[in-house]
């Protein structure tokens, strides 16, 4: 990667919230935003277990109507 | 990145959450069912009702009407021991596709999100991506601290409740 493609890398990432830069002299160091990521990962993963629940349901249901759909074509065949 | 993680045998029944961008969220997950089965349970009120809360929720849904076809409306009533009134969620089938996609409007507020599903059938299962576009970053970021900080409130109070009952 080029310096200027990191360094576009990084402005993205550090307007999104997700690091933090300080610039001494020549030198750019980059902090993670610890606290941004922990909160947006801890979010995500509260949205997917309710999502998981959610389509475990439907799983269930959409199994149920499978079964159903084949005894149906079973029974006409006959 | 997301097609890797869908395309693997042992990922196959994974739910998948991901911010795609600032303003959109997607979930995805596969079925073992063909997209006529999938799509029916999602579009006949009678069986959308079986899964669409989930029982750890704590919520149930009191009314629920949808007129399924492209410009008809849904409106959602739920209700949750920790709330006065029901919460209710309405909008407008703005596309519906047989088997394939329905798209529709979240307008409890107009900051409210458009949302797409699509289920995309290959070799007897459905893919099912559920893909929510908000007008701006700040609506996604208000959507995402809502439920952030009101649902641990909420559960908190409905521990209460059960705690006084038992």
């Amino acid at each position: 990667m080029t310096l200027t493609g990191m360094k576009k890398h990084v402005s993205i990432l550090e307007q999104a919230g997700l690091v933090t830069t300080e610039k001494v002299g020549r030198v750019r160091t980059c902090k993670l935003g610890r606290r941004r990521l922990e909160e947006e990962a801890a979010w995500i993963e509260r949205h997917r277990q309710l999502w998981s629940a959610r389509f475990d349901a439907l799983d269930e249901l959409v199994e149920h109507l499978k079964r159903e759909e084949k005894a149906d074509a079973h029974r006409k065949s006959k | 990145m997301l097609t890797e993680k869908v395309s693997s045998p042992a990922a196959m029944n994974r739910t998948a959450v991901e911010r795609m961008s600032d303003r959109e969220l997607i979930v995805t997950r596969k079925f073992n069912a063909p997209a006529h089965i999938v799509f029916e349970a999602w579009s006949n009120p009678e069986l959308f009702k079986q899964w669409w809360v989930p029982k750890s929720a704590g919520m149930s849904l009191i009314s629920c009407d949808m007129d399924i076809r492209t410009g008809g409306t849904y409106r959602l009533a739920f209700s949750h021991p920790a709330f006065d009134q029901p919460m209710t969620f309405f909008g407008t089938y703005r596309e519906v596709t047989p088997h394939k996609r329905i798209v529709w409007t979240n307008e409890e507020s107009d900051q409210g999100a458009v949302t797409t599903v699509t289920f995309e059938e290959s070799d007897g299962k459905t893919l099912v991506t559920f893909h929510e576009l908000y007008p701006t970053e700040a609506a996604l970021d208000e959507a995402l601290a809502g439920s952030a900080e009101g649902l641990p409130e909420q559960f908190a109070q409905l521990d209460e409740l059960l705690a006084e009952r038992s």
